[in-house]
C-alpha cells in the first residue's frame, strides 16, 4: 500500500479525535503540489535528471559560500528556501516565511549560462533551453540594491552578484504553496500539542487530588486501599512504559513498544488481582481515568509518529521528483515539533509529580544494606540512613565507615541517631512493612543475645 | 537458613534487567552461588571472548564482599593463574552498599583497562610493563584459545 493511503487510513481508523485529524499533515494535498511543481519545471525543460546535474546542493552551498567566488564549479543552479539561509544557531526555530527560489546566472551580454565545467551535452541542453525560451519566458531581474530591502537582513548572501552576470529566477509557484502549507501545518501541530498538554495537565491534577484523598493514611479506612494503590503504581513504574531506565534500554519508547508495555502492565495488575481489590466505585473510576490518560499518551505518540513520517516521506518525494534537494535543509529551517516524545515526557513528569509521588514507594525508603524498609531508621552524622538492624551488624563487625560515603560515622552512632521524624512517616505510610520488620528486628536481637537456638525455637513455636 | 531479602532482590533485578555483556544465574540448589559470563569489552584484547566466572555470596554478605574468580583461563595482569582477581572493591575497598551488579561491572571494566602497576599475576604484569604489545597479543591469543563461546 502506498504511504499516502496508509496514512489516510490510520487517521481515519485509529480513533484520533477529530481536531487531531484536522491538524494532520495533508499528505495528498502536498503530493498534488509536487505534481504541479514537476509540471512547471518540465515546461521550462528542467526534469529531475537534468536538474540534479545542474543544481548546487545546499550542503555544498553552505560549505563553499566562502570559497565560491574563486570556484563556482560546474553547478550554476541553486535552490534556496528563504532569503537568509545563514542559519542563526541562537534562534532555534527560524520562523521566517519560505521564499523558495530556483536561481541561475547568465552572462549579461551573451545570455550564456554561467559555469565553466559543463560537459558538452549539458551545455548544449542549456543553450537549447536558452534559445527555446529566448530568455523571454524567464524573468530576468536586476539584483536589488542591498539598501532597498534594508528591512530584512536577508540580502547579504542571497546570491553572489557577479560582474557581467545576471541572476535569473525560474518562475515557479507550486513550491511556495508546498512549503507554506507544510509550515502552517507544522505550527498547527505545535499548537495542538500545547493545547493537549494543558488539557492533560488538568486531567492529571484532578486525578492526583482524587488519589491523594483515597489513600490519605490519616483516614484509617484507607489503610488497605493504600497498599493496593501502592502496588499498582509500583508495577506501573517497573513496567517502564514510555521510557526505559536500564543499562540496555534507556531511551524513549516508540508507540509500538510503549503500547506493548502498557498492555503488560494492564495484564499484570489484573492477574495479581489488584483491580478486584479496589472495590469502591470511586476507586475504580480513578483507575479508569489513570488508564485513560495512559491511552491518550499512547495515542499522542502514535499520532506524532505517523505525522513525522508523513513529513519525511513527502520531503523525500519532493526531492525525488524535482531533484531540488530540500530534505536535508528543510528541517534546519523548520523543525518537526517533536509532538510525540514531548507530550509523553511532559505527561509522564506530570503523572509522577501529581500522582505517583503522592504515595511514597517502598524503594525510596529501603535500607541500602538489607533493601528492606528502613525500620527503625538511624541517621548517621554524614546524613545517610540505615535500618537499626544493619547498623548493629556493622558495629558488631567493627565496620566503622558509612557504606555509602565511607566516612567514619558508623562507629559513634547511638540511640541519639534514631530519626524520629522519619520513623513517624514510615509508620504512617508503611504500616504493614513496619510491623514485619519490627518482628524481624526483635527476632534478630534475640539471636544476638541467645544465639541461633533462639531463632529456631521461635520458628518452631 | 532463609535467603535474605537483599539477595532475592539483587537476583531478581539481575534477571529482569541484565547488564549488557554480563549474565549471572544462580544455581537452583544454592541460590548464593552464581554462574557468571562476561563478554570481553570491544577494543580490548578480550574482545570476542566469553569468560566464565563463579561468584559466591558468603553468609555475612553484604558485610563481606562476594567471592569471585575466573574459571576461564585469561591472560591479564590483575588476574592470576587460579582466576583470582586483584580489584580493590573486592578487598579493602568493599562496601556493603556495593552489589553483585556493580562488582561485575567493575570486573568488566578491568578487562577493558588492565592495570599492571597493581598486579596479582606477577609475571604477566612484568611482561605487560616490558613489552605491552607482545602482552596484548598473548592476551588476544589466549582469548581465541580459551574463551571462544
Ligand atoms: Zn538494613
Ligand atoms: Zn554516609
Amino acid at each position: 500500500m502506498k504511504y499516502g493511503q496508509w496514512f489516510k487510513q490510520r487517521l481515519k481508523n485509529d480513533g484520533f479525535p477529530p481536531d487531531w485529524v484536522d491538524s494532520a499533515i495533508s499528505y495528498s494535498q502536498l503530493k498534488k503540489c509536487i505534481n504541479k511543481l514537476t509540471a512547471e519545471l518540465a515546461s521550462v525543460g528542467l526534469d529531475a535528471a537534468t536538474l540534479s546535474k545542474l543544481l548546487k546542493h545546499v550542503e555544498e552551498y553552505n560549505t563553499s559560500t566562502a570559497a565560491q567566488d574563486a570556484d563556482d564549479g560546474s553547478r550554476s543552479f541553486e535552490y534556496i528556501l528563504a532569503d537568509n539561509h545563514a542559519n542563526d544557531a541562537s534562534s532555534k526555530k527560524p520562523r521566517t516565511p519560505f521564499h523558495p527560489k530556483l536561481l541561475f546566472h547568465v552572462n549579461e551580454s551573451t545570455g550564456e549560462i554561467l559555469g565553466a565545467n559543463l560537459d558538452d551535452k549539458t551545455r548544449k541542453n542549456l543553450q537549447m533551453l536558452a534559445v527555446e525560451t529566448g530568455l523571454t519566458e524567464l524573468r530576468v531581474f536586476e539584483e536589488p540594491d542591498t539598501d532597498s530591502i534594508a528591512s530584512s537582513d536577508s540580502a547579504s548572501c542571497t546570491s553572489n552578484k557577479k560582474a557581467g552576470y545576471r541572476t535569473v529566477e525560474v518562475p515557479l509557484t507550486s513550491d511556495s504553496e508546498f512549503f507554506s502549507t507544510l509550515a502552517t501545518e507544522l505550527s498547527g501541530l505545535e499548537q495542538l500539542q500545547d493545547r493537549e498538554e494543558k488539557r492533560m495537565h488538568n486531567e492529571i491534577e484532578g486525578l492526583g487530588r482524587q488519589v491523594a484523598r483515597m489513600t490519605d493514611p490519616d483516614r484509617k479506612s484507607n489503610r488497605r486501599l493504600l497498599a493496593v494503590w501502592r502496588e499498582i503504581f509500583q508495577v506501573y513504574i517497573e513496567s517502564d512504559i514510555f521510557f526505559g531506565h536500564t543499562e540496555s534500554d534507556h531511551a524513549a519508547h516508540n508507540a509500538d513498544k510503549a503500547t506493548e508495555r502498557f498492555q503488560k502492565f494492564c495484564n499484570t495488575i489484573a492477574t495479581q488481582g489488584l483491580v478486584d481489590k479496589i472495590k469502591k466505585p470511586e476507586g475504580l473510576r480513578a483507575l479508569n481515568t489513570f488508564m485513560h490518560i495512559n491511552r491518550e499518551i499512547l495515542q499522542g505518540l502514535r499520532f506524532g509518529e505517523i505525522n513525522h513520517t508523513a513529513m519525511l516521506k513527502i520531503l523525500k518525494k519532493f526531492d525525488k521528483q524535482t531533484a531540488l534537494g530540500v530534505k536535508s535543509s528543510f528541517p534546519q529551517r523548520l523543525e518537526y515539533p517533536e509532538f510525540s516524545e514531548h507530550l509523553a515526557k511532559a505527561t509522564c513528569a506530570e503523572l509522577n509529580n501529581q500522582i505517583l509521588s503522592s504515595i511514597p514507594q517502598l524503594e525510596d525508603y529501603s535500607c541500602p544494606m538489607c533493601m528492606e524498609l528502613k525500620w527503625r531508621p538511624v541517621r548517621l552524622r554524614c546524613g545517610h540512613t540505615f535500618c537499626i538492624r544493619c547498623l548493629i551488624v556493622m558495629q558488631t563487625d567493627k565496620q566503622h565507615n558509612c557504606p555509602l560515603c565511607r566516612e567514619k560515622t558508623v562507629v559513634d552512632a547511638c540511640s541519639d541517631n534514631l530519626d524520629l521524624e522519619l520513623a513517624d512517616f514510615l509508620k504512617k505510610w508503611f504500616p504493614d512493612e513496619v510491623k514485619a520488620k519490627q518482628k524481624y528486628n526483635e527476632l534478630m536481637a534475640g539471636v544476638d543475645q541467645y544465639g541461633e537456638v533462639y531463632k529456631e525455637r521461635c520458628v518452631v513455636m | 537458613m532463609a535467603l535474605p531479602k537483599r539477595i532475592i532482590k539483587e537476583t531478581e533485578r539481575l534477571m529482569a534487567e541484565p547488564v549488557p555483556g554480563i549474565s549471572a544465574v544462580p544455581h537452583e540448589d544454592n541460590l548464593r552461588y552464581f554462574d557468571v559470563h562476561i563478554h570481553g569489552p570491544s577494543q580490548s584484547p578480550y574482545e570476542g571472548g566469553v569468560f566464565k566466572l563463579e561468584l559466591f555470596l558468603p553468609d555475612d554478605y553484604p558485610m563481606t564482599p562476594p567471592k569471585i574468580r575466573f574459571l576461564t583461563k585469561i591472560y591479564h595482569p590483575n588476574i592470576d593463574r587460579l582466576g583470582r582477581i586483584c580489584l580493590d572493591v573486592l578487598k579493602s575497598n568493599w562496601s556493603p552498599a556495593l552489589q553483585i551488579r556493580t562488582i561485575l561491572l567493575s570486573i568488566q571494566a578491568l578487562l577493558g583497562a588492565p592495570n599492571p602497576d597493581d598486579p596479582l599475576a606477577n609475571d604477566v604484569a612484568q611482561r605487560w610493563k616490558e613489552d605491552q604489545n607482545a602482552a596484548i597479543e598473548t592476551a588476544r591469543q589466549w582469548t581465541q584459545e580459551h574463551a571462544k563461546p
